[in-house]
């Protein structure tokens, strides 16, 4: 198991490296000088002097490599160099908006994680063999709505009509609800099946005859043979939404108001900020392999035949 | 040994309901069994063997529904019209269960530990820490070397024979009177069935059970069983106390009949070569056959005795 | 006509509810000049914000363009978007497949590795990196979303390329003397892009859904060209006055895409029966 963990971290890191390279080339390779922009941003009337003053800051004049690993070491402690639009570091902009975002991202999951296990178990229940249409519906809407609608309809139904929940802002736990159902909504759709047809396949296995036979009921096997069986599946899938939610965040983040990363990237883009964009970039890819290797560890602990097989 | 049966069953016929279609897998089978003793049932794969152990017990897959009707008298309470809860609370309490296949019917996720302890927690009403200890006890009473070892394994680290061992366990830990053990040693090797076998009989005699063994193995029957219901198309063809069947019990050419459609006549009639008329007319009623004291329900053999009387 | 059958045999096999969508989808993209009752642009501020009246049937937004128009000219907007990405992105996975496939060895491995690092980023955040790098443009968010797409033709690509050299009759081609070119061009292409063709159609509802995003997040199309994540995010300041503006354009988007995504699933489900 041990040596399993170390495989797959030793992989996690080759794969980062990859995706700095990536990221420090997709900057490199930007069109128009960076140096210039930089200058200009200080001073509207940059001279060729104030230009080579940047680029010797910088370090830009310096080979690739060297900058590369320039760039790397101030990555990987931090610092994430400076925005063009903004004159700040980028990295303590990634740092304070980190927990809005966390915030996010967490509820969103916690929302889809109850809400798909409240829908698949009881469908589980008491709707035997609910029509095909409802399971296969929920999981092709999960894909088709846009998140940006959903926010969009829980905004007029909660904030607009009922007054429930403020419109945008972060401030308090009232003004996070929405945001958190915008982002949980539809990947609660497509686990909520994933429960579903889990359930249904796994109560159609001898080994719940066996459970009959032992006299348990329905409850009970669903909770005590079914879930054991289903659960690798069910967060290899909950592995997969937790990315997509995080993805959602560029979008649900303006939606709402909110100062988080996806803002941050979103913004990044809008005015090629290059630095905000490569550093968001850098984090957004590290969480996704770190996420890879987290579903991974945990499917191998929730499923035994994996475990002894990769122990 | 009591006399008195503890099981009574007469004239069960079941019926299973399917989304498409109705099959009659038991028709109008009777059968008695004591305490102590094992009755076998036999007949080729699909002569309804299984359906008439399982259905009456609301053992059935999902989608299917069985409707029963007949007399099943187990403990003197009529299990048919029994509604599900109290065929629950005989499940795993006062009738045992073991099936075919070992590695399918444990569950591939939970420790064989955990499998064996929750039927002494149900229906012994142990707390956890109790069945666990009783799950060792059965561990190694069905003759599991490394006991505490054993508990903590999954089904897939264990071989077949050791996994029939465990369903065994769960089968008889809460202590039940009947035991039904479904082809208990088709899916084993060859050297292991007896040895599976011979653990069934012992631990029948040391907790003083009934059991039930369907099979279709006549070697089986012939080392294990007191009494012997052959099966053919939900008919018990042959009720017999166990003497000669093993020598004259013959195969037929042909495959059984599909069960849909009730049958008429005969149900072997398709297959046999003596068939005369009268075995396509009515269903032929059990009578004397020219070998004293063997009954068959066989227009052919019956007459041959009218004639020979 | 090579490439197009197995596309034509898929279509066959969809559920009709799906066909009916998209066939409306692409008459309504196709048509969308000529059935669109107003000019999409055409402002009328004394009208901004009205309801439904017979020459407006579904309103007017807040600068009192025609909502049905702008809804209409808008899957126009998406059609030829999807398209284009959708053409885009399998040029460059079906180039890189087929070459991966036909070479096999150290550019199989390399590209492939290549592909493995664009799979595992989700494909919003490339295009997103894509713009932030290039700039906000139309073409720019075609260029970005094909580069986002095109990791998955050219796994699929490589996988049929892989199997079509397998073929007896490729041994044969070879063993008569067929130069590479010509095994290349005259019967590796074309088999790999028929069979890819068919995968096309299962990312067109993706695609739909993330045009419309980088609309919505002003990266996209911009205005006054309609479309359907624009209008939305047009009219969202005016949600509590005109809902319709909002609520309208949504449900269009999602019905196409649901369209799509059935369209998709067919498409899976038989390939997955074909195997």
């Amino acid at each position: 198991m041990f040596a399993f963990i170390a495989k797959r971290a030793r992989n996690a890191v080759l794969l980062l490296f990859l995706a700095s390279v990536l990221c420090f080339a997709l900057v490199v390779s930007a069109p128009g000088n960076v140096a210039i922009l930089i200058a200009e941003l200080r001073t509207p009337t940059a001279t060729k002097a104030d230009i080579a003053k940047v680029e010797e800051e910088l370090g830009l004049n310096k080979p690739l490599l060297e900058r590369y690993g320039f760039w790397l070491n101030g990555a990987i402690h931090g610092d994430f160099g400076i925005s063009y639009k903004t004159g700040e570091a980028v990295g303590a902009s990634l740092k304070s908006r980190l927990a809005v975002t966390a915030t996010l991202v967490a509820g969103g999951a916690v929302v889809a994680f109850l809400l798909s296990l409240f829908v698949g178990f009881v469908g589980a229940l008491w709707a035997h063999r609910a029509p095909d249409v409802v399971t296969r519906g929920s999981a092709l809407l999960g894909a088709s709505t846009p998140s940006f609608f959903v926010g969009a309809l829980l905004v007029y139904a909660f904030s607009v009509t009922w007054h429930v929940f403020p419109t945008f802002g972060f401030a308090g736990p009232v003004s996070w609800v929405l945001p958190w159902l915008t982002l949980g909504f539809l990947p609660a759709a497509v686990l909520s099946r994933v429960v579903r047809v889990g359930f249904e396949e796994a109560m159609a296995k001898p080994y719940v005859l066996t459970a009959m036979s032992k006299g348990l009921s329905r409850t009970s096997i669903l909770v005590r043979d079914a879930i054991p069986n289903i659960a690798p599946t069910y967060l290899n899938a909950l592995g997969t939404q937790i990315g997509t939610m995080v993805v959602g965040a560029v979008v649900v983040e303006p939606l709402f108001a909110w100062q988080g990363i996806g803002d941050l990237f979103l913004t990044g883009v809008r005015f090629r900020d290059f630095m905000v964009v490569q550093a968001c970039l850098l984090v957004f890819i590290t969480f996704f392999i770190i996420l890879n290797v987290v579903v991974d560890i945990c499917i191998t602990l929730t499923d035994p035949r994996l475990r002894l097989q990769r122990s | 040994m009591s006399s008195e049966p503890i099981l009574r069953v007469k004239d069960l016929t079941i019926d299973l309901l399917t989304a498409h279609t109705v099959v009659r897998p038991v028709d109008g089978v009777v059968y008695e069994l004591s305490r102590r003793e094992t009755l076998a049932i036999v007949g080729e794969s699909g002569s309804g063997k299984t359906v008439t152990c399982f259905a009456p017990l609301g053992l059935m897959p999902v989608g299917v529904q069985a409707d029963i009707s007949g007399s099943i008298l187990f403990d003197s309470r009529q299990l048919v019209g029994s509604d599900n809860e109290t065929l629950r609370s005989l499940r795993g309490k006062s009738i045992g269960f073991i099936f075919q296949d070992p590695m399918s019917a444990l569950n591939p996720a939970r420790r064989v530990g955990r499998q064996i302890a929750e039927v002494a927690e149900l229906h012994l009403g142990m707390t956890a820490r109790a069945a666990e200890t009783r799950a060792l006890e059965l561990i190694k009473m069905v003759g599991m070397s490394d006991p505490e070892i054993r508990l903590k394994q999954y089904p897939h680290e264990l071989s077949g024979g050791l996994r029939q061992r465990v369903m065994i366990a769960i089968a008889i830990a809460a202590e039940p009177t009947l035991l039904v053990a479904d082809e208990p040693t088709t899916a084993l090797d060859v050297t292991v069935q007896a040895q599976i076998l011979r653990l069934l009989k012992e631990i029948q005699s040391r907790m003083n059970m009934a059991m039930i063994l369907i099979t279709h193995d006549m070697g089986v029957v012939a080392g294990a069983a007191d009494r012997v219901m052959v099966m053919y198309a939900g008919r018990h063809a042959i009720p017999r106390k166990q003497d000669a069947i093993g020598s004259r019990f013959r195969g037929l050419p042909g495959v059984p009949p599909i069960l849909g459609a009730p049958i008429t006549g005969c149900a072997f009639m398709p297959r046999c070569g003596y068939a005369v008329d009268a075995c396509g007319e009515r269903r032929p009623p059990f009578l004397p056959t020219a070998v004293p004291g063997v009954s068959a329900a066989c227009p052919v053999l019956n007459i041959r005795a009218k004639e020979c009387a | 006509m090579q490439p197009v059958r197995p596309l034509l045999k898929a279509i066959g096999a969809f559920p009709r509810s799906a066909v009916f969508t998209i066939c409306a989808f692409v008459l309504l993209g196709l048509l969308a000049p000529y059935i669109a009752p107003h000019d999409p642009n055409a402002q009328d501020l004394l009208v901004a914000g009205q309801g439904p009246t017979l020459a407006h049937p579904f309103g007017v937004d807040h600068l009192g363009r025609d909502t049905l128009s702008r809804l209409i000219v808008a899957a126009r907007t998406s059609l030829v978007g999807v398209c284009l990405v959708l053409v885009c992105a399998h040029a460059i996975g079906i180039a890189i497949g087929t070459i991966a496939g036909y070479r096999r060895g150290w550019t199989d491995e390399l590209l492939m590795r290549i592909v493995d690092v664009g799979q595992a980023i989700p494909s919003l955040i490339v295009s997103l990196a894509v713009i932030g790098i290039a700039g906000v443009s139309y073409w720019n968010m075609i260029l970005a979303l094909a580069l986002a797409w095109w990791p998955g033709s050219a796994r699929i690509s490589r996988a049929v390329a892989v199997n079509t050299m397998n073929k007896p009759h490729m041994e044969a081609l070879r063993v008569l003397g067929a130069s590479p070119v010509r095994i290349y061009f005259v019967h590796l292409l074309p088999t790999t892009i028929g069979a890819v063709l068919v995968y096309a159609t299962a990312d067109a509802g993706a695609v739909a859904l993330a045009i419309a995003t980088l609309s919505f997040l002003g990266l996209g199309i911009q205005p006054p060209t309609p479309e359907w994540g624009q209008m939305l995010v047009d009219a969202l300041p005016y949600l509590e006055s005109d809902p319709r503006q909002v609520i309208l354009p949504g449900l269009t988007l999602t019905l196409a895409v649901i369209g799509f995504n059935i369209l998709g699933e067919a498409v899976a489900l038989t390939e997955f029966r074909s195997r």
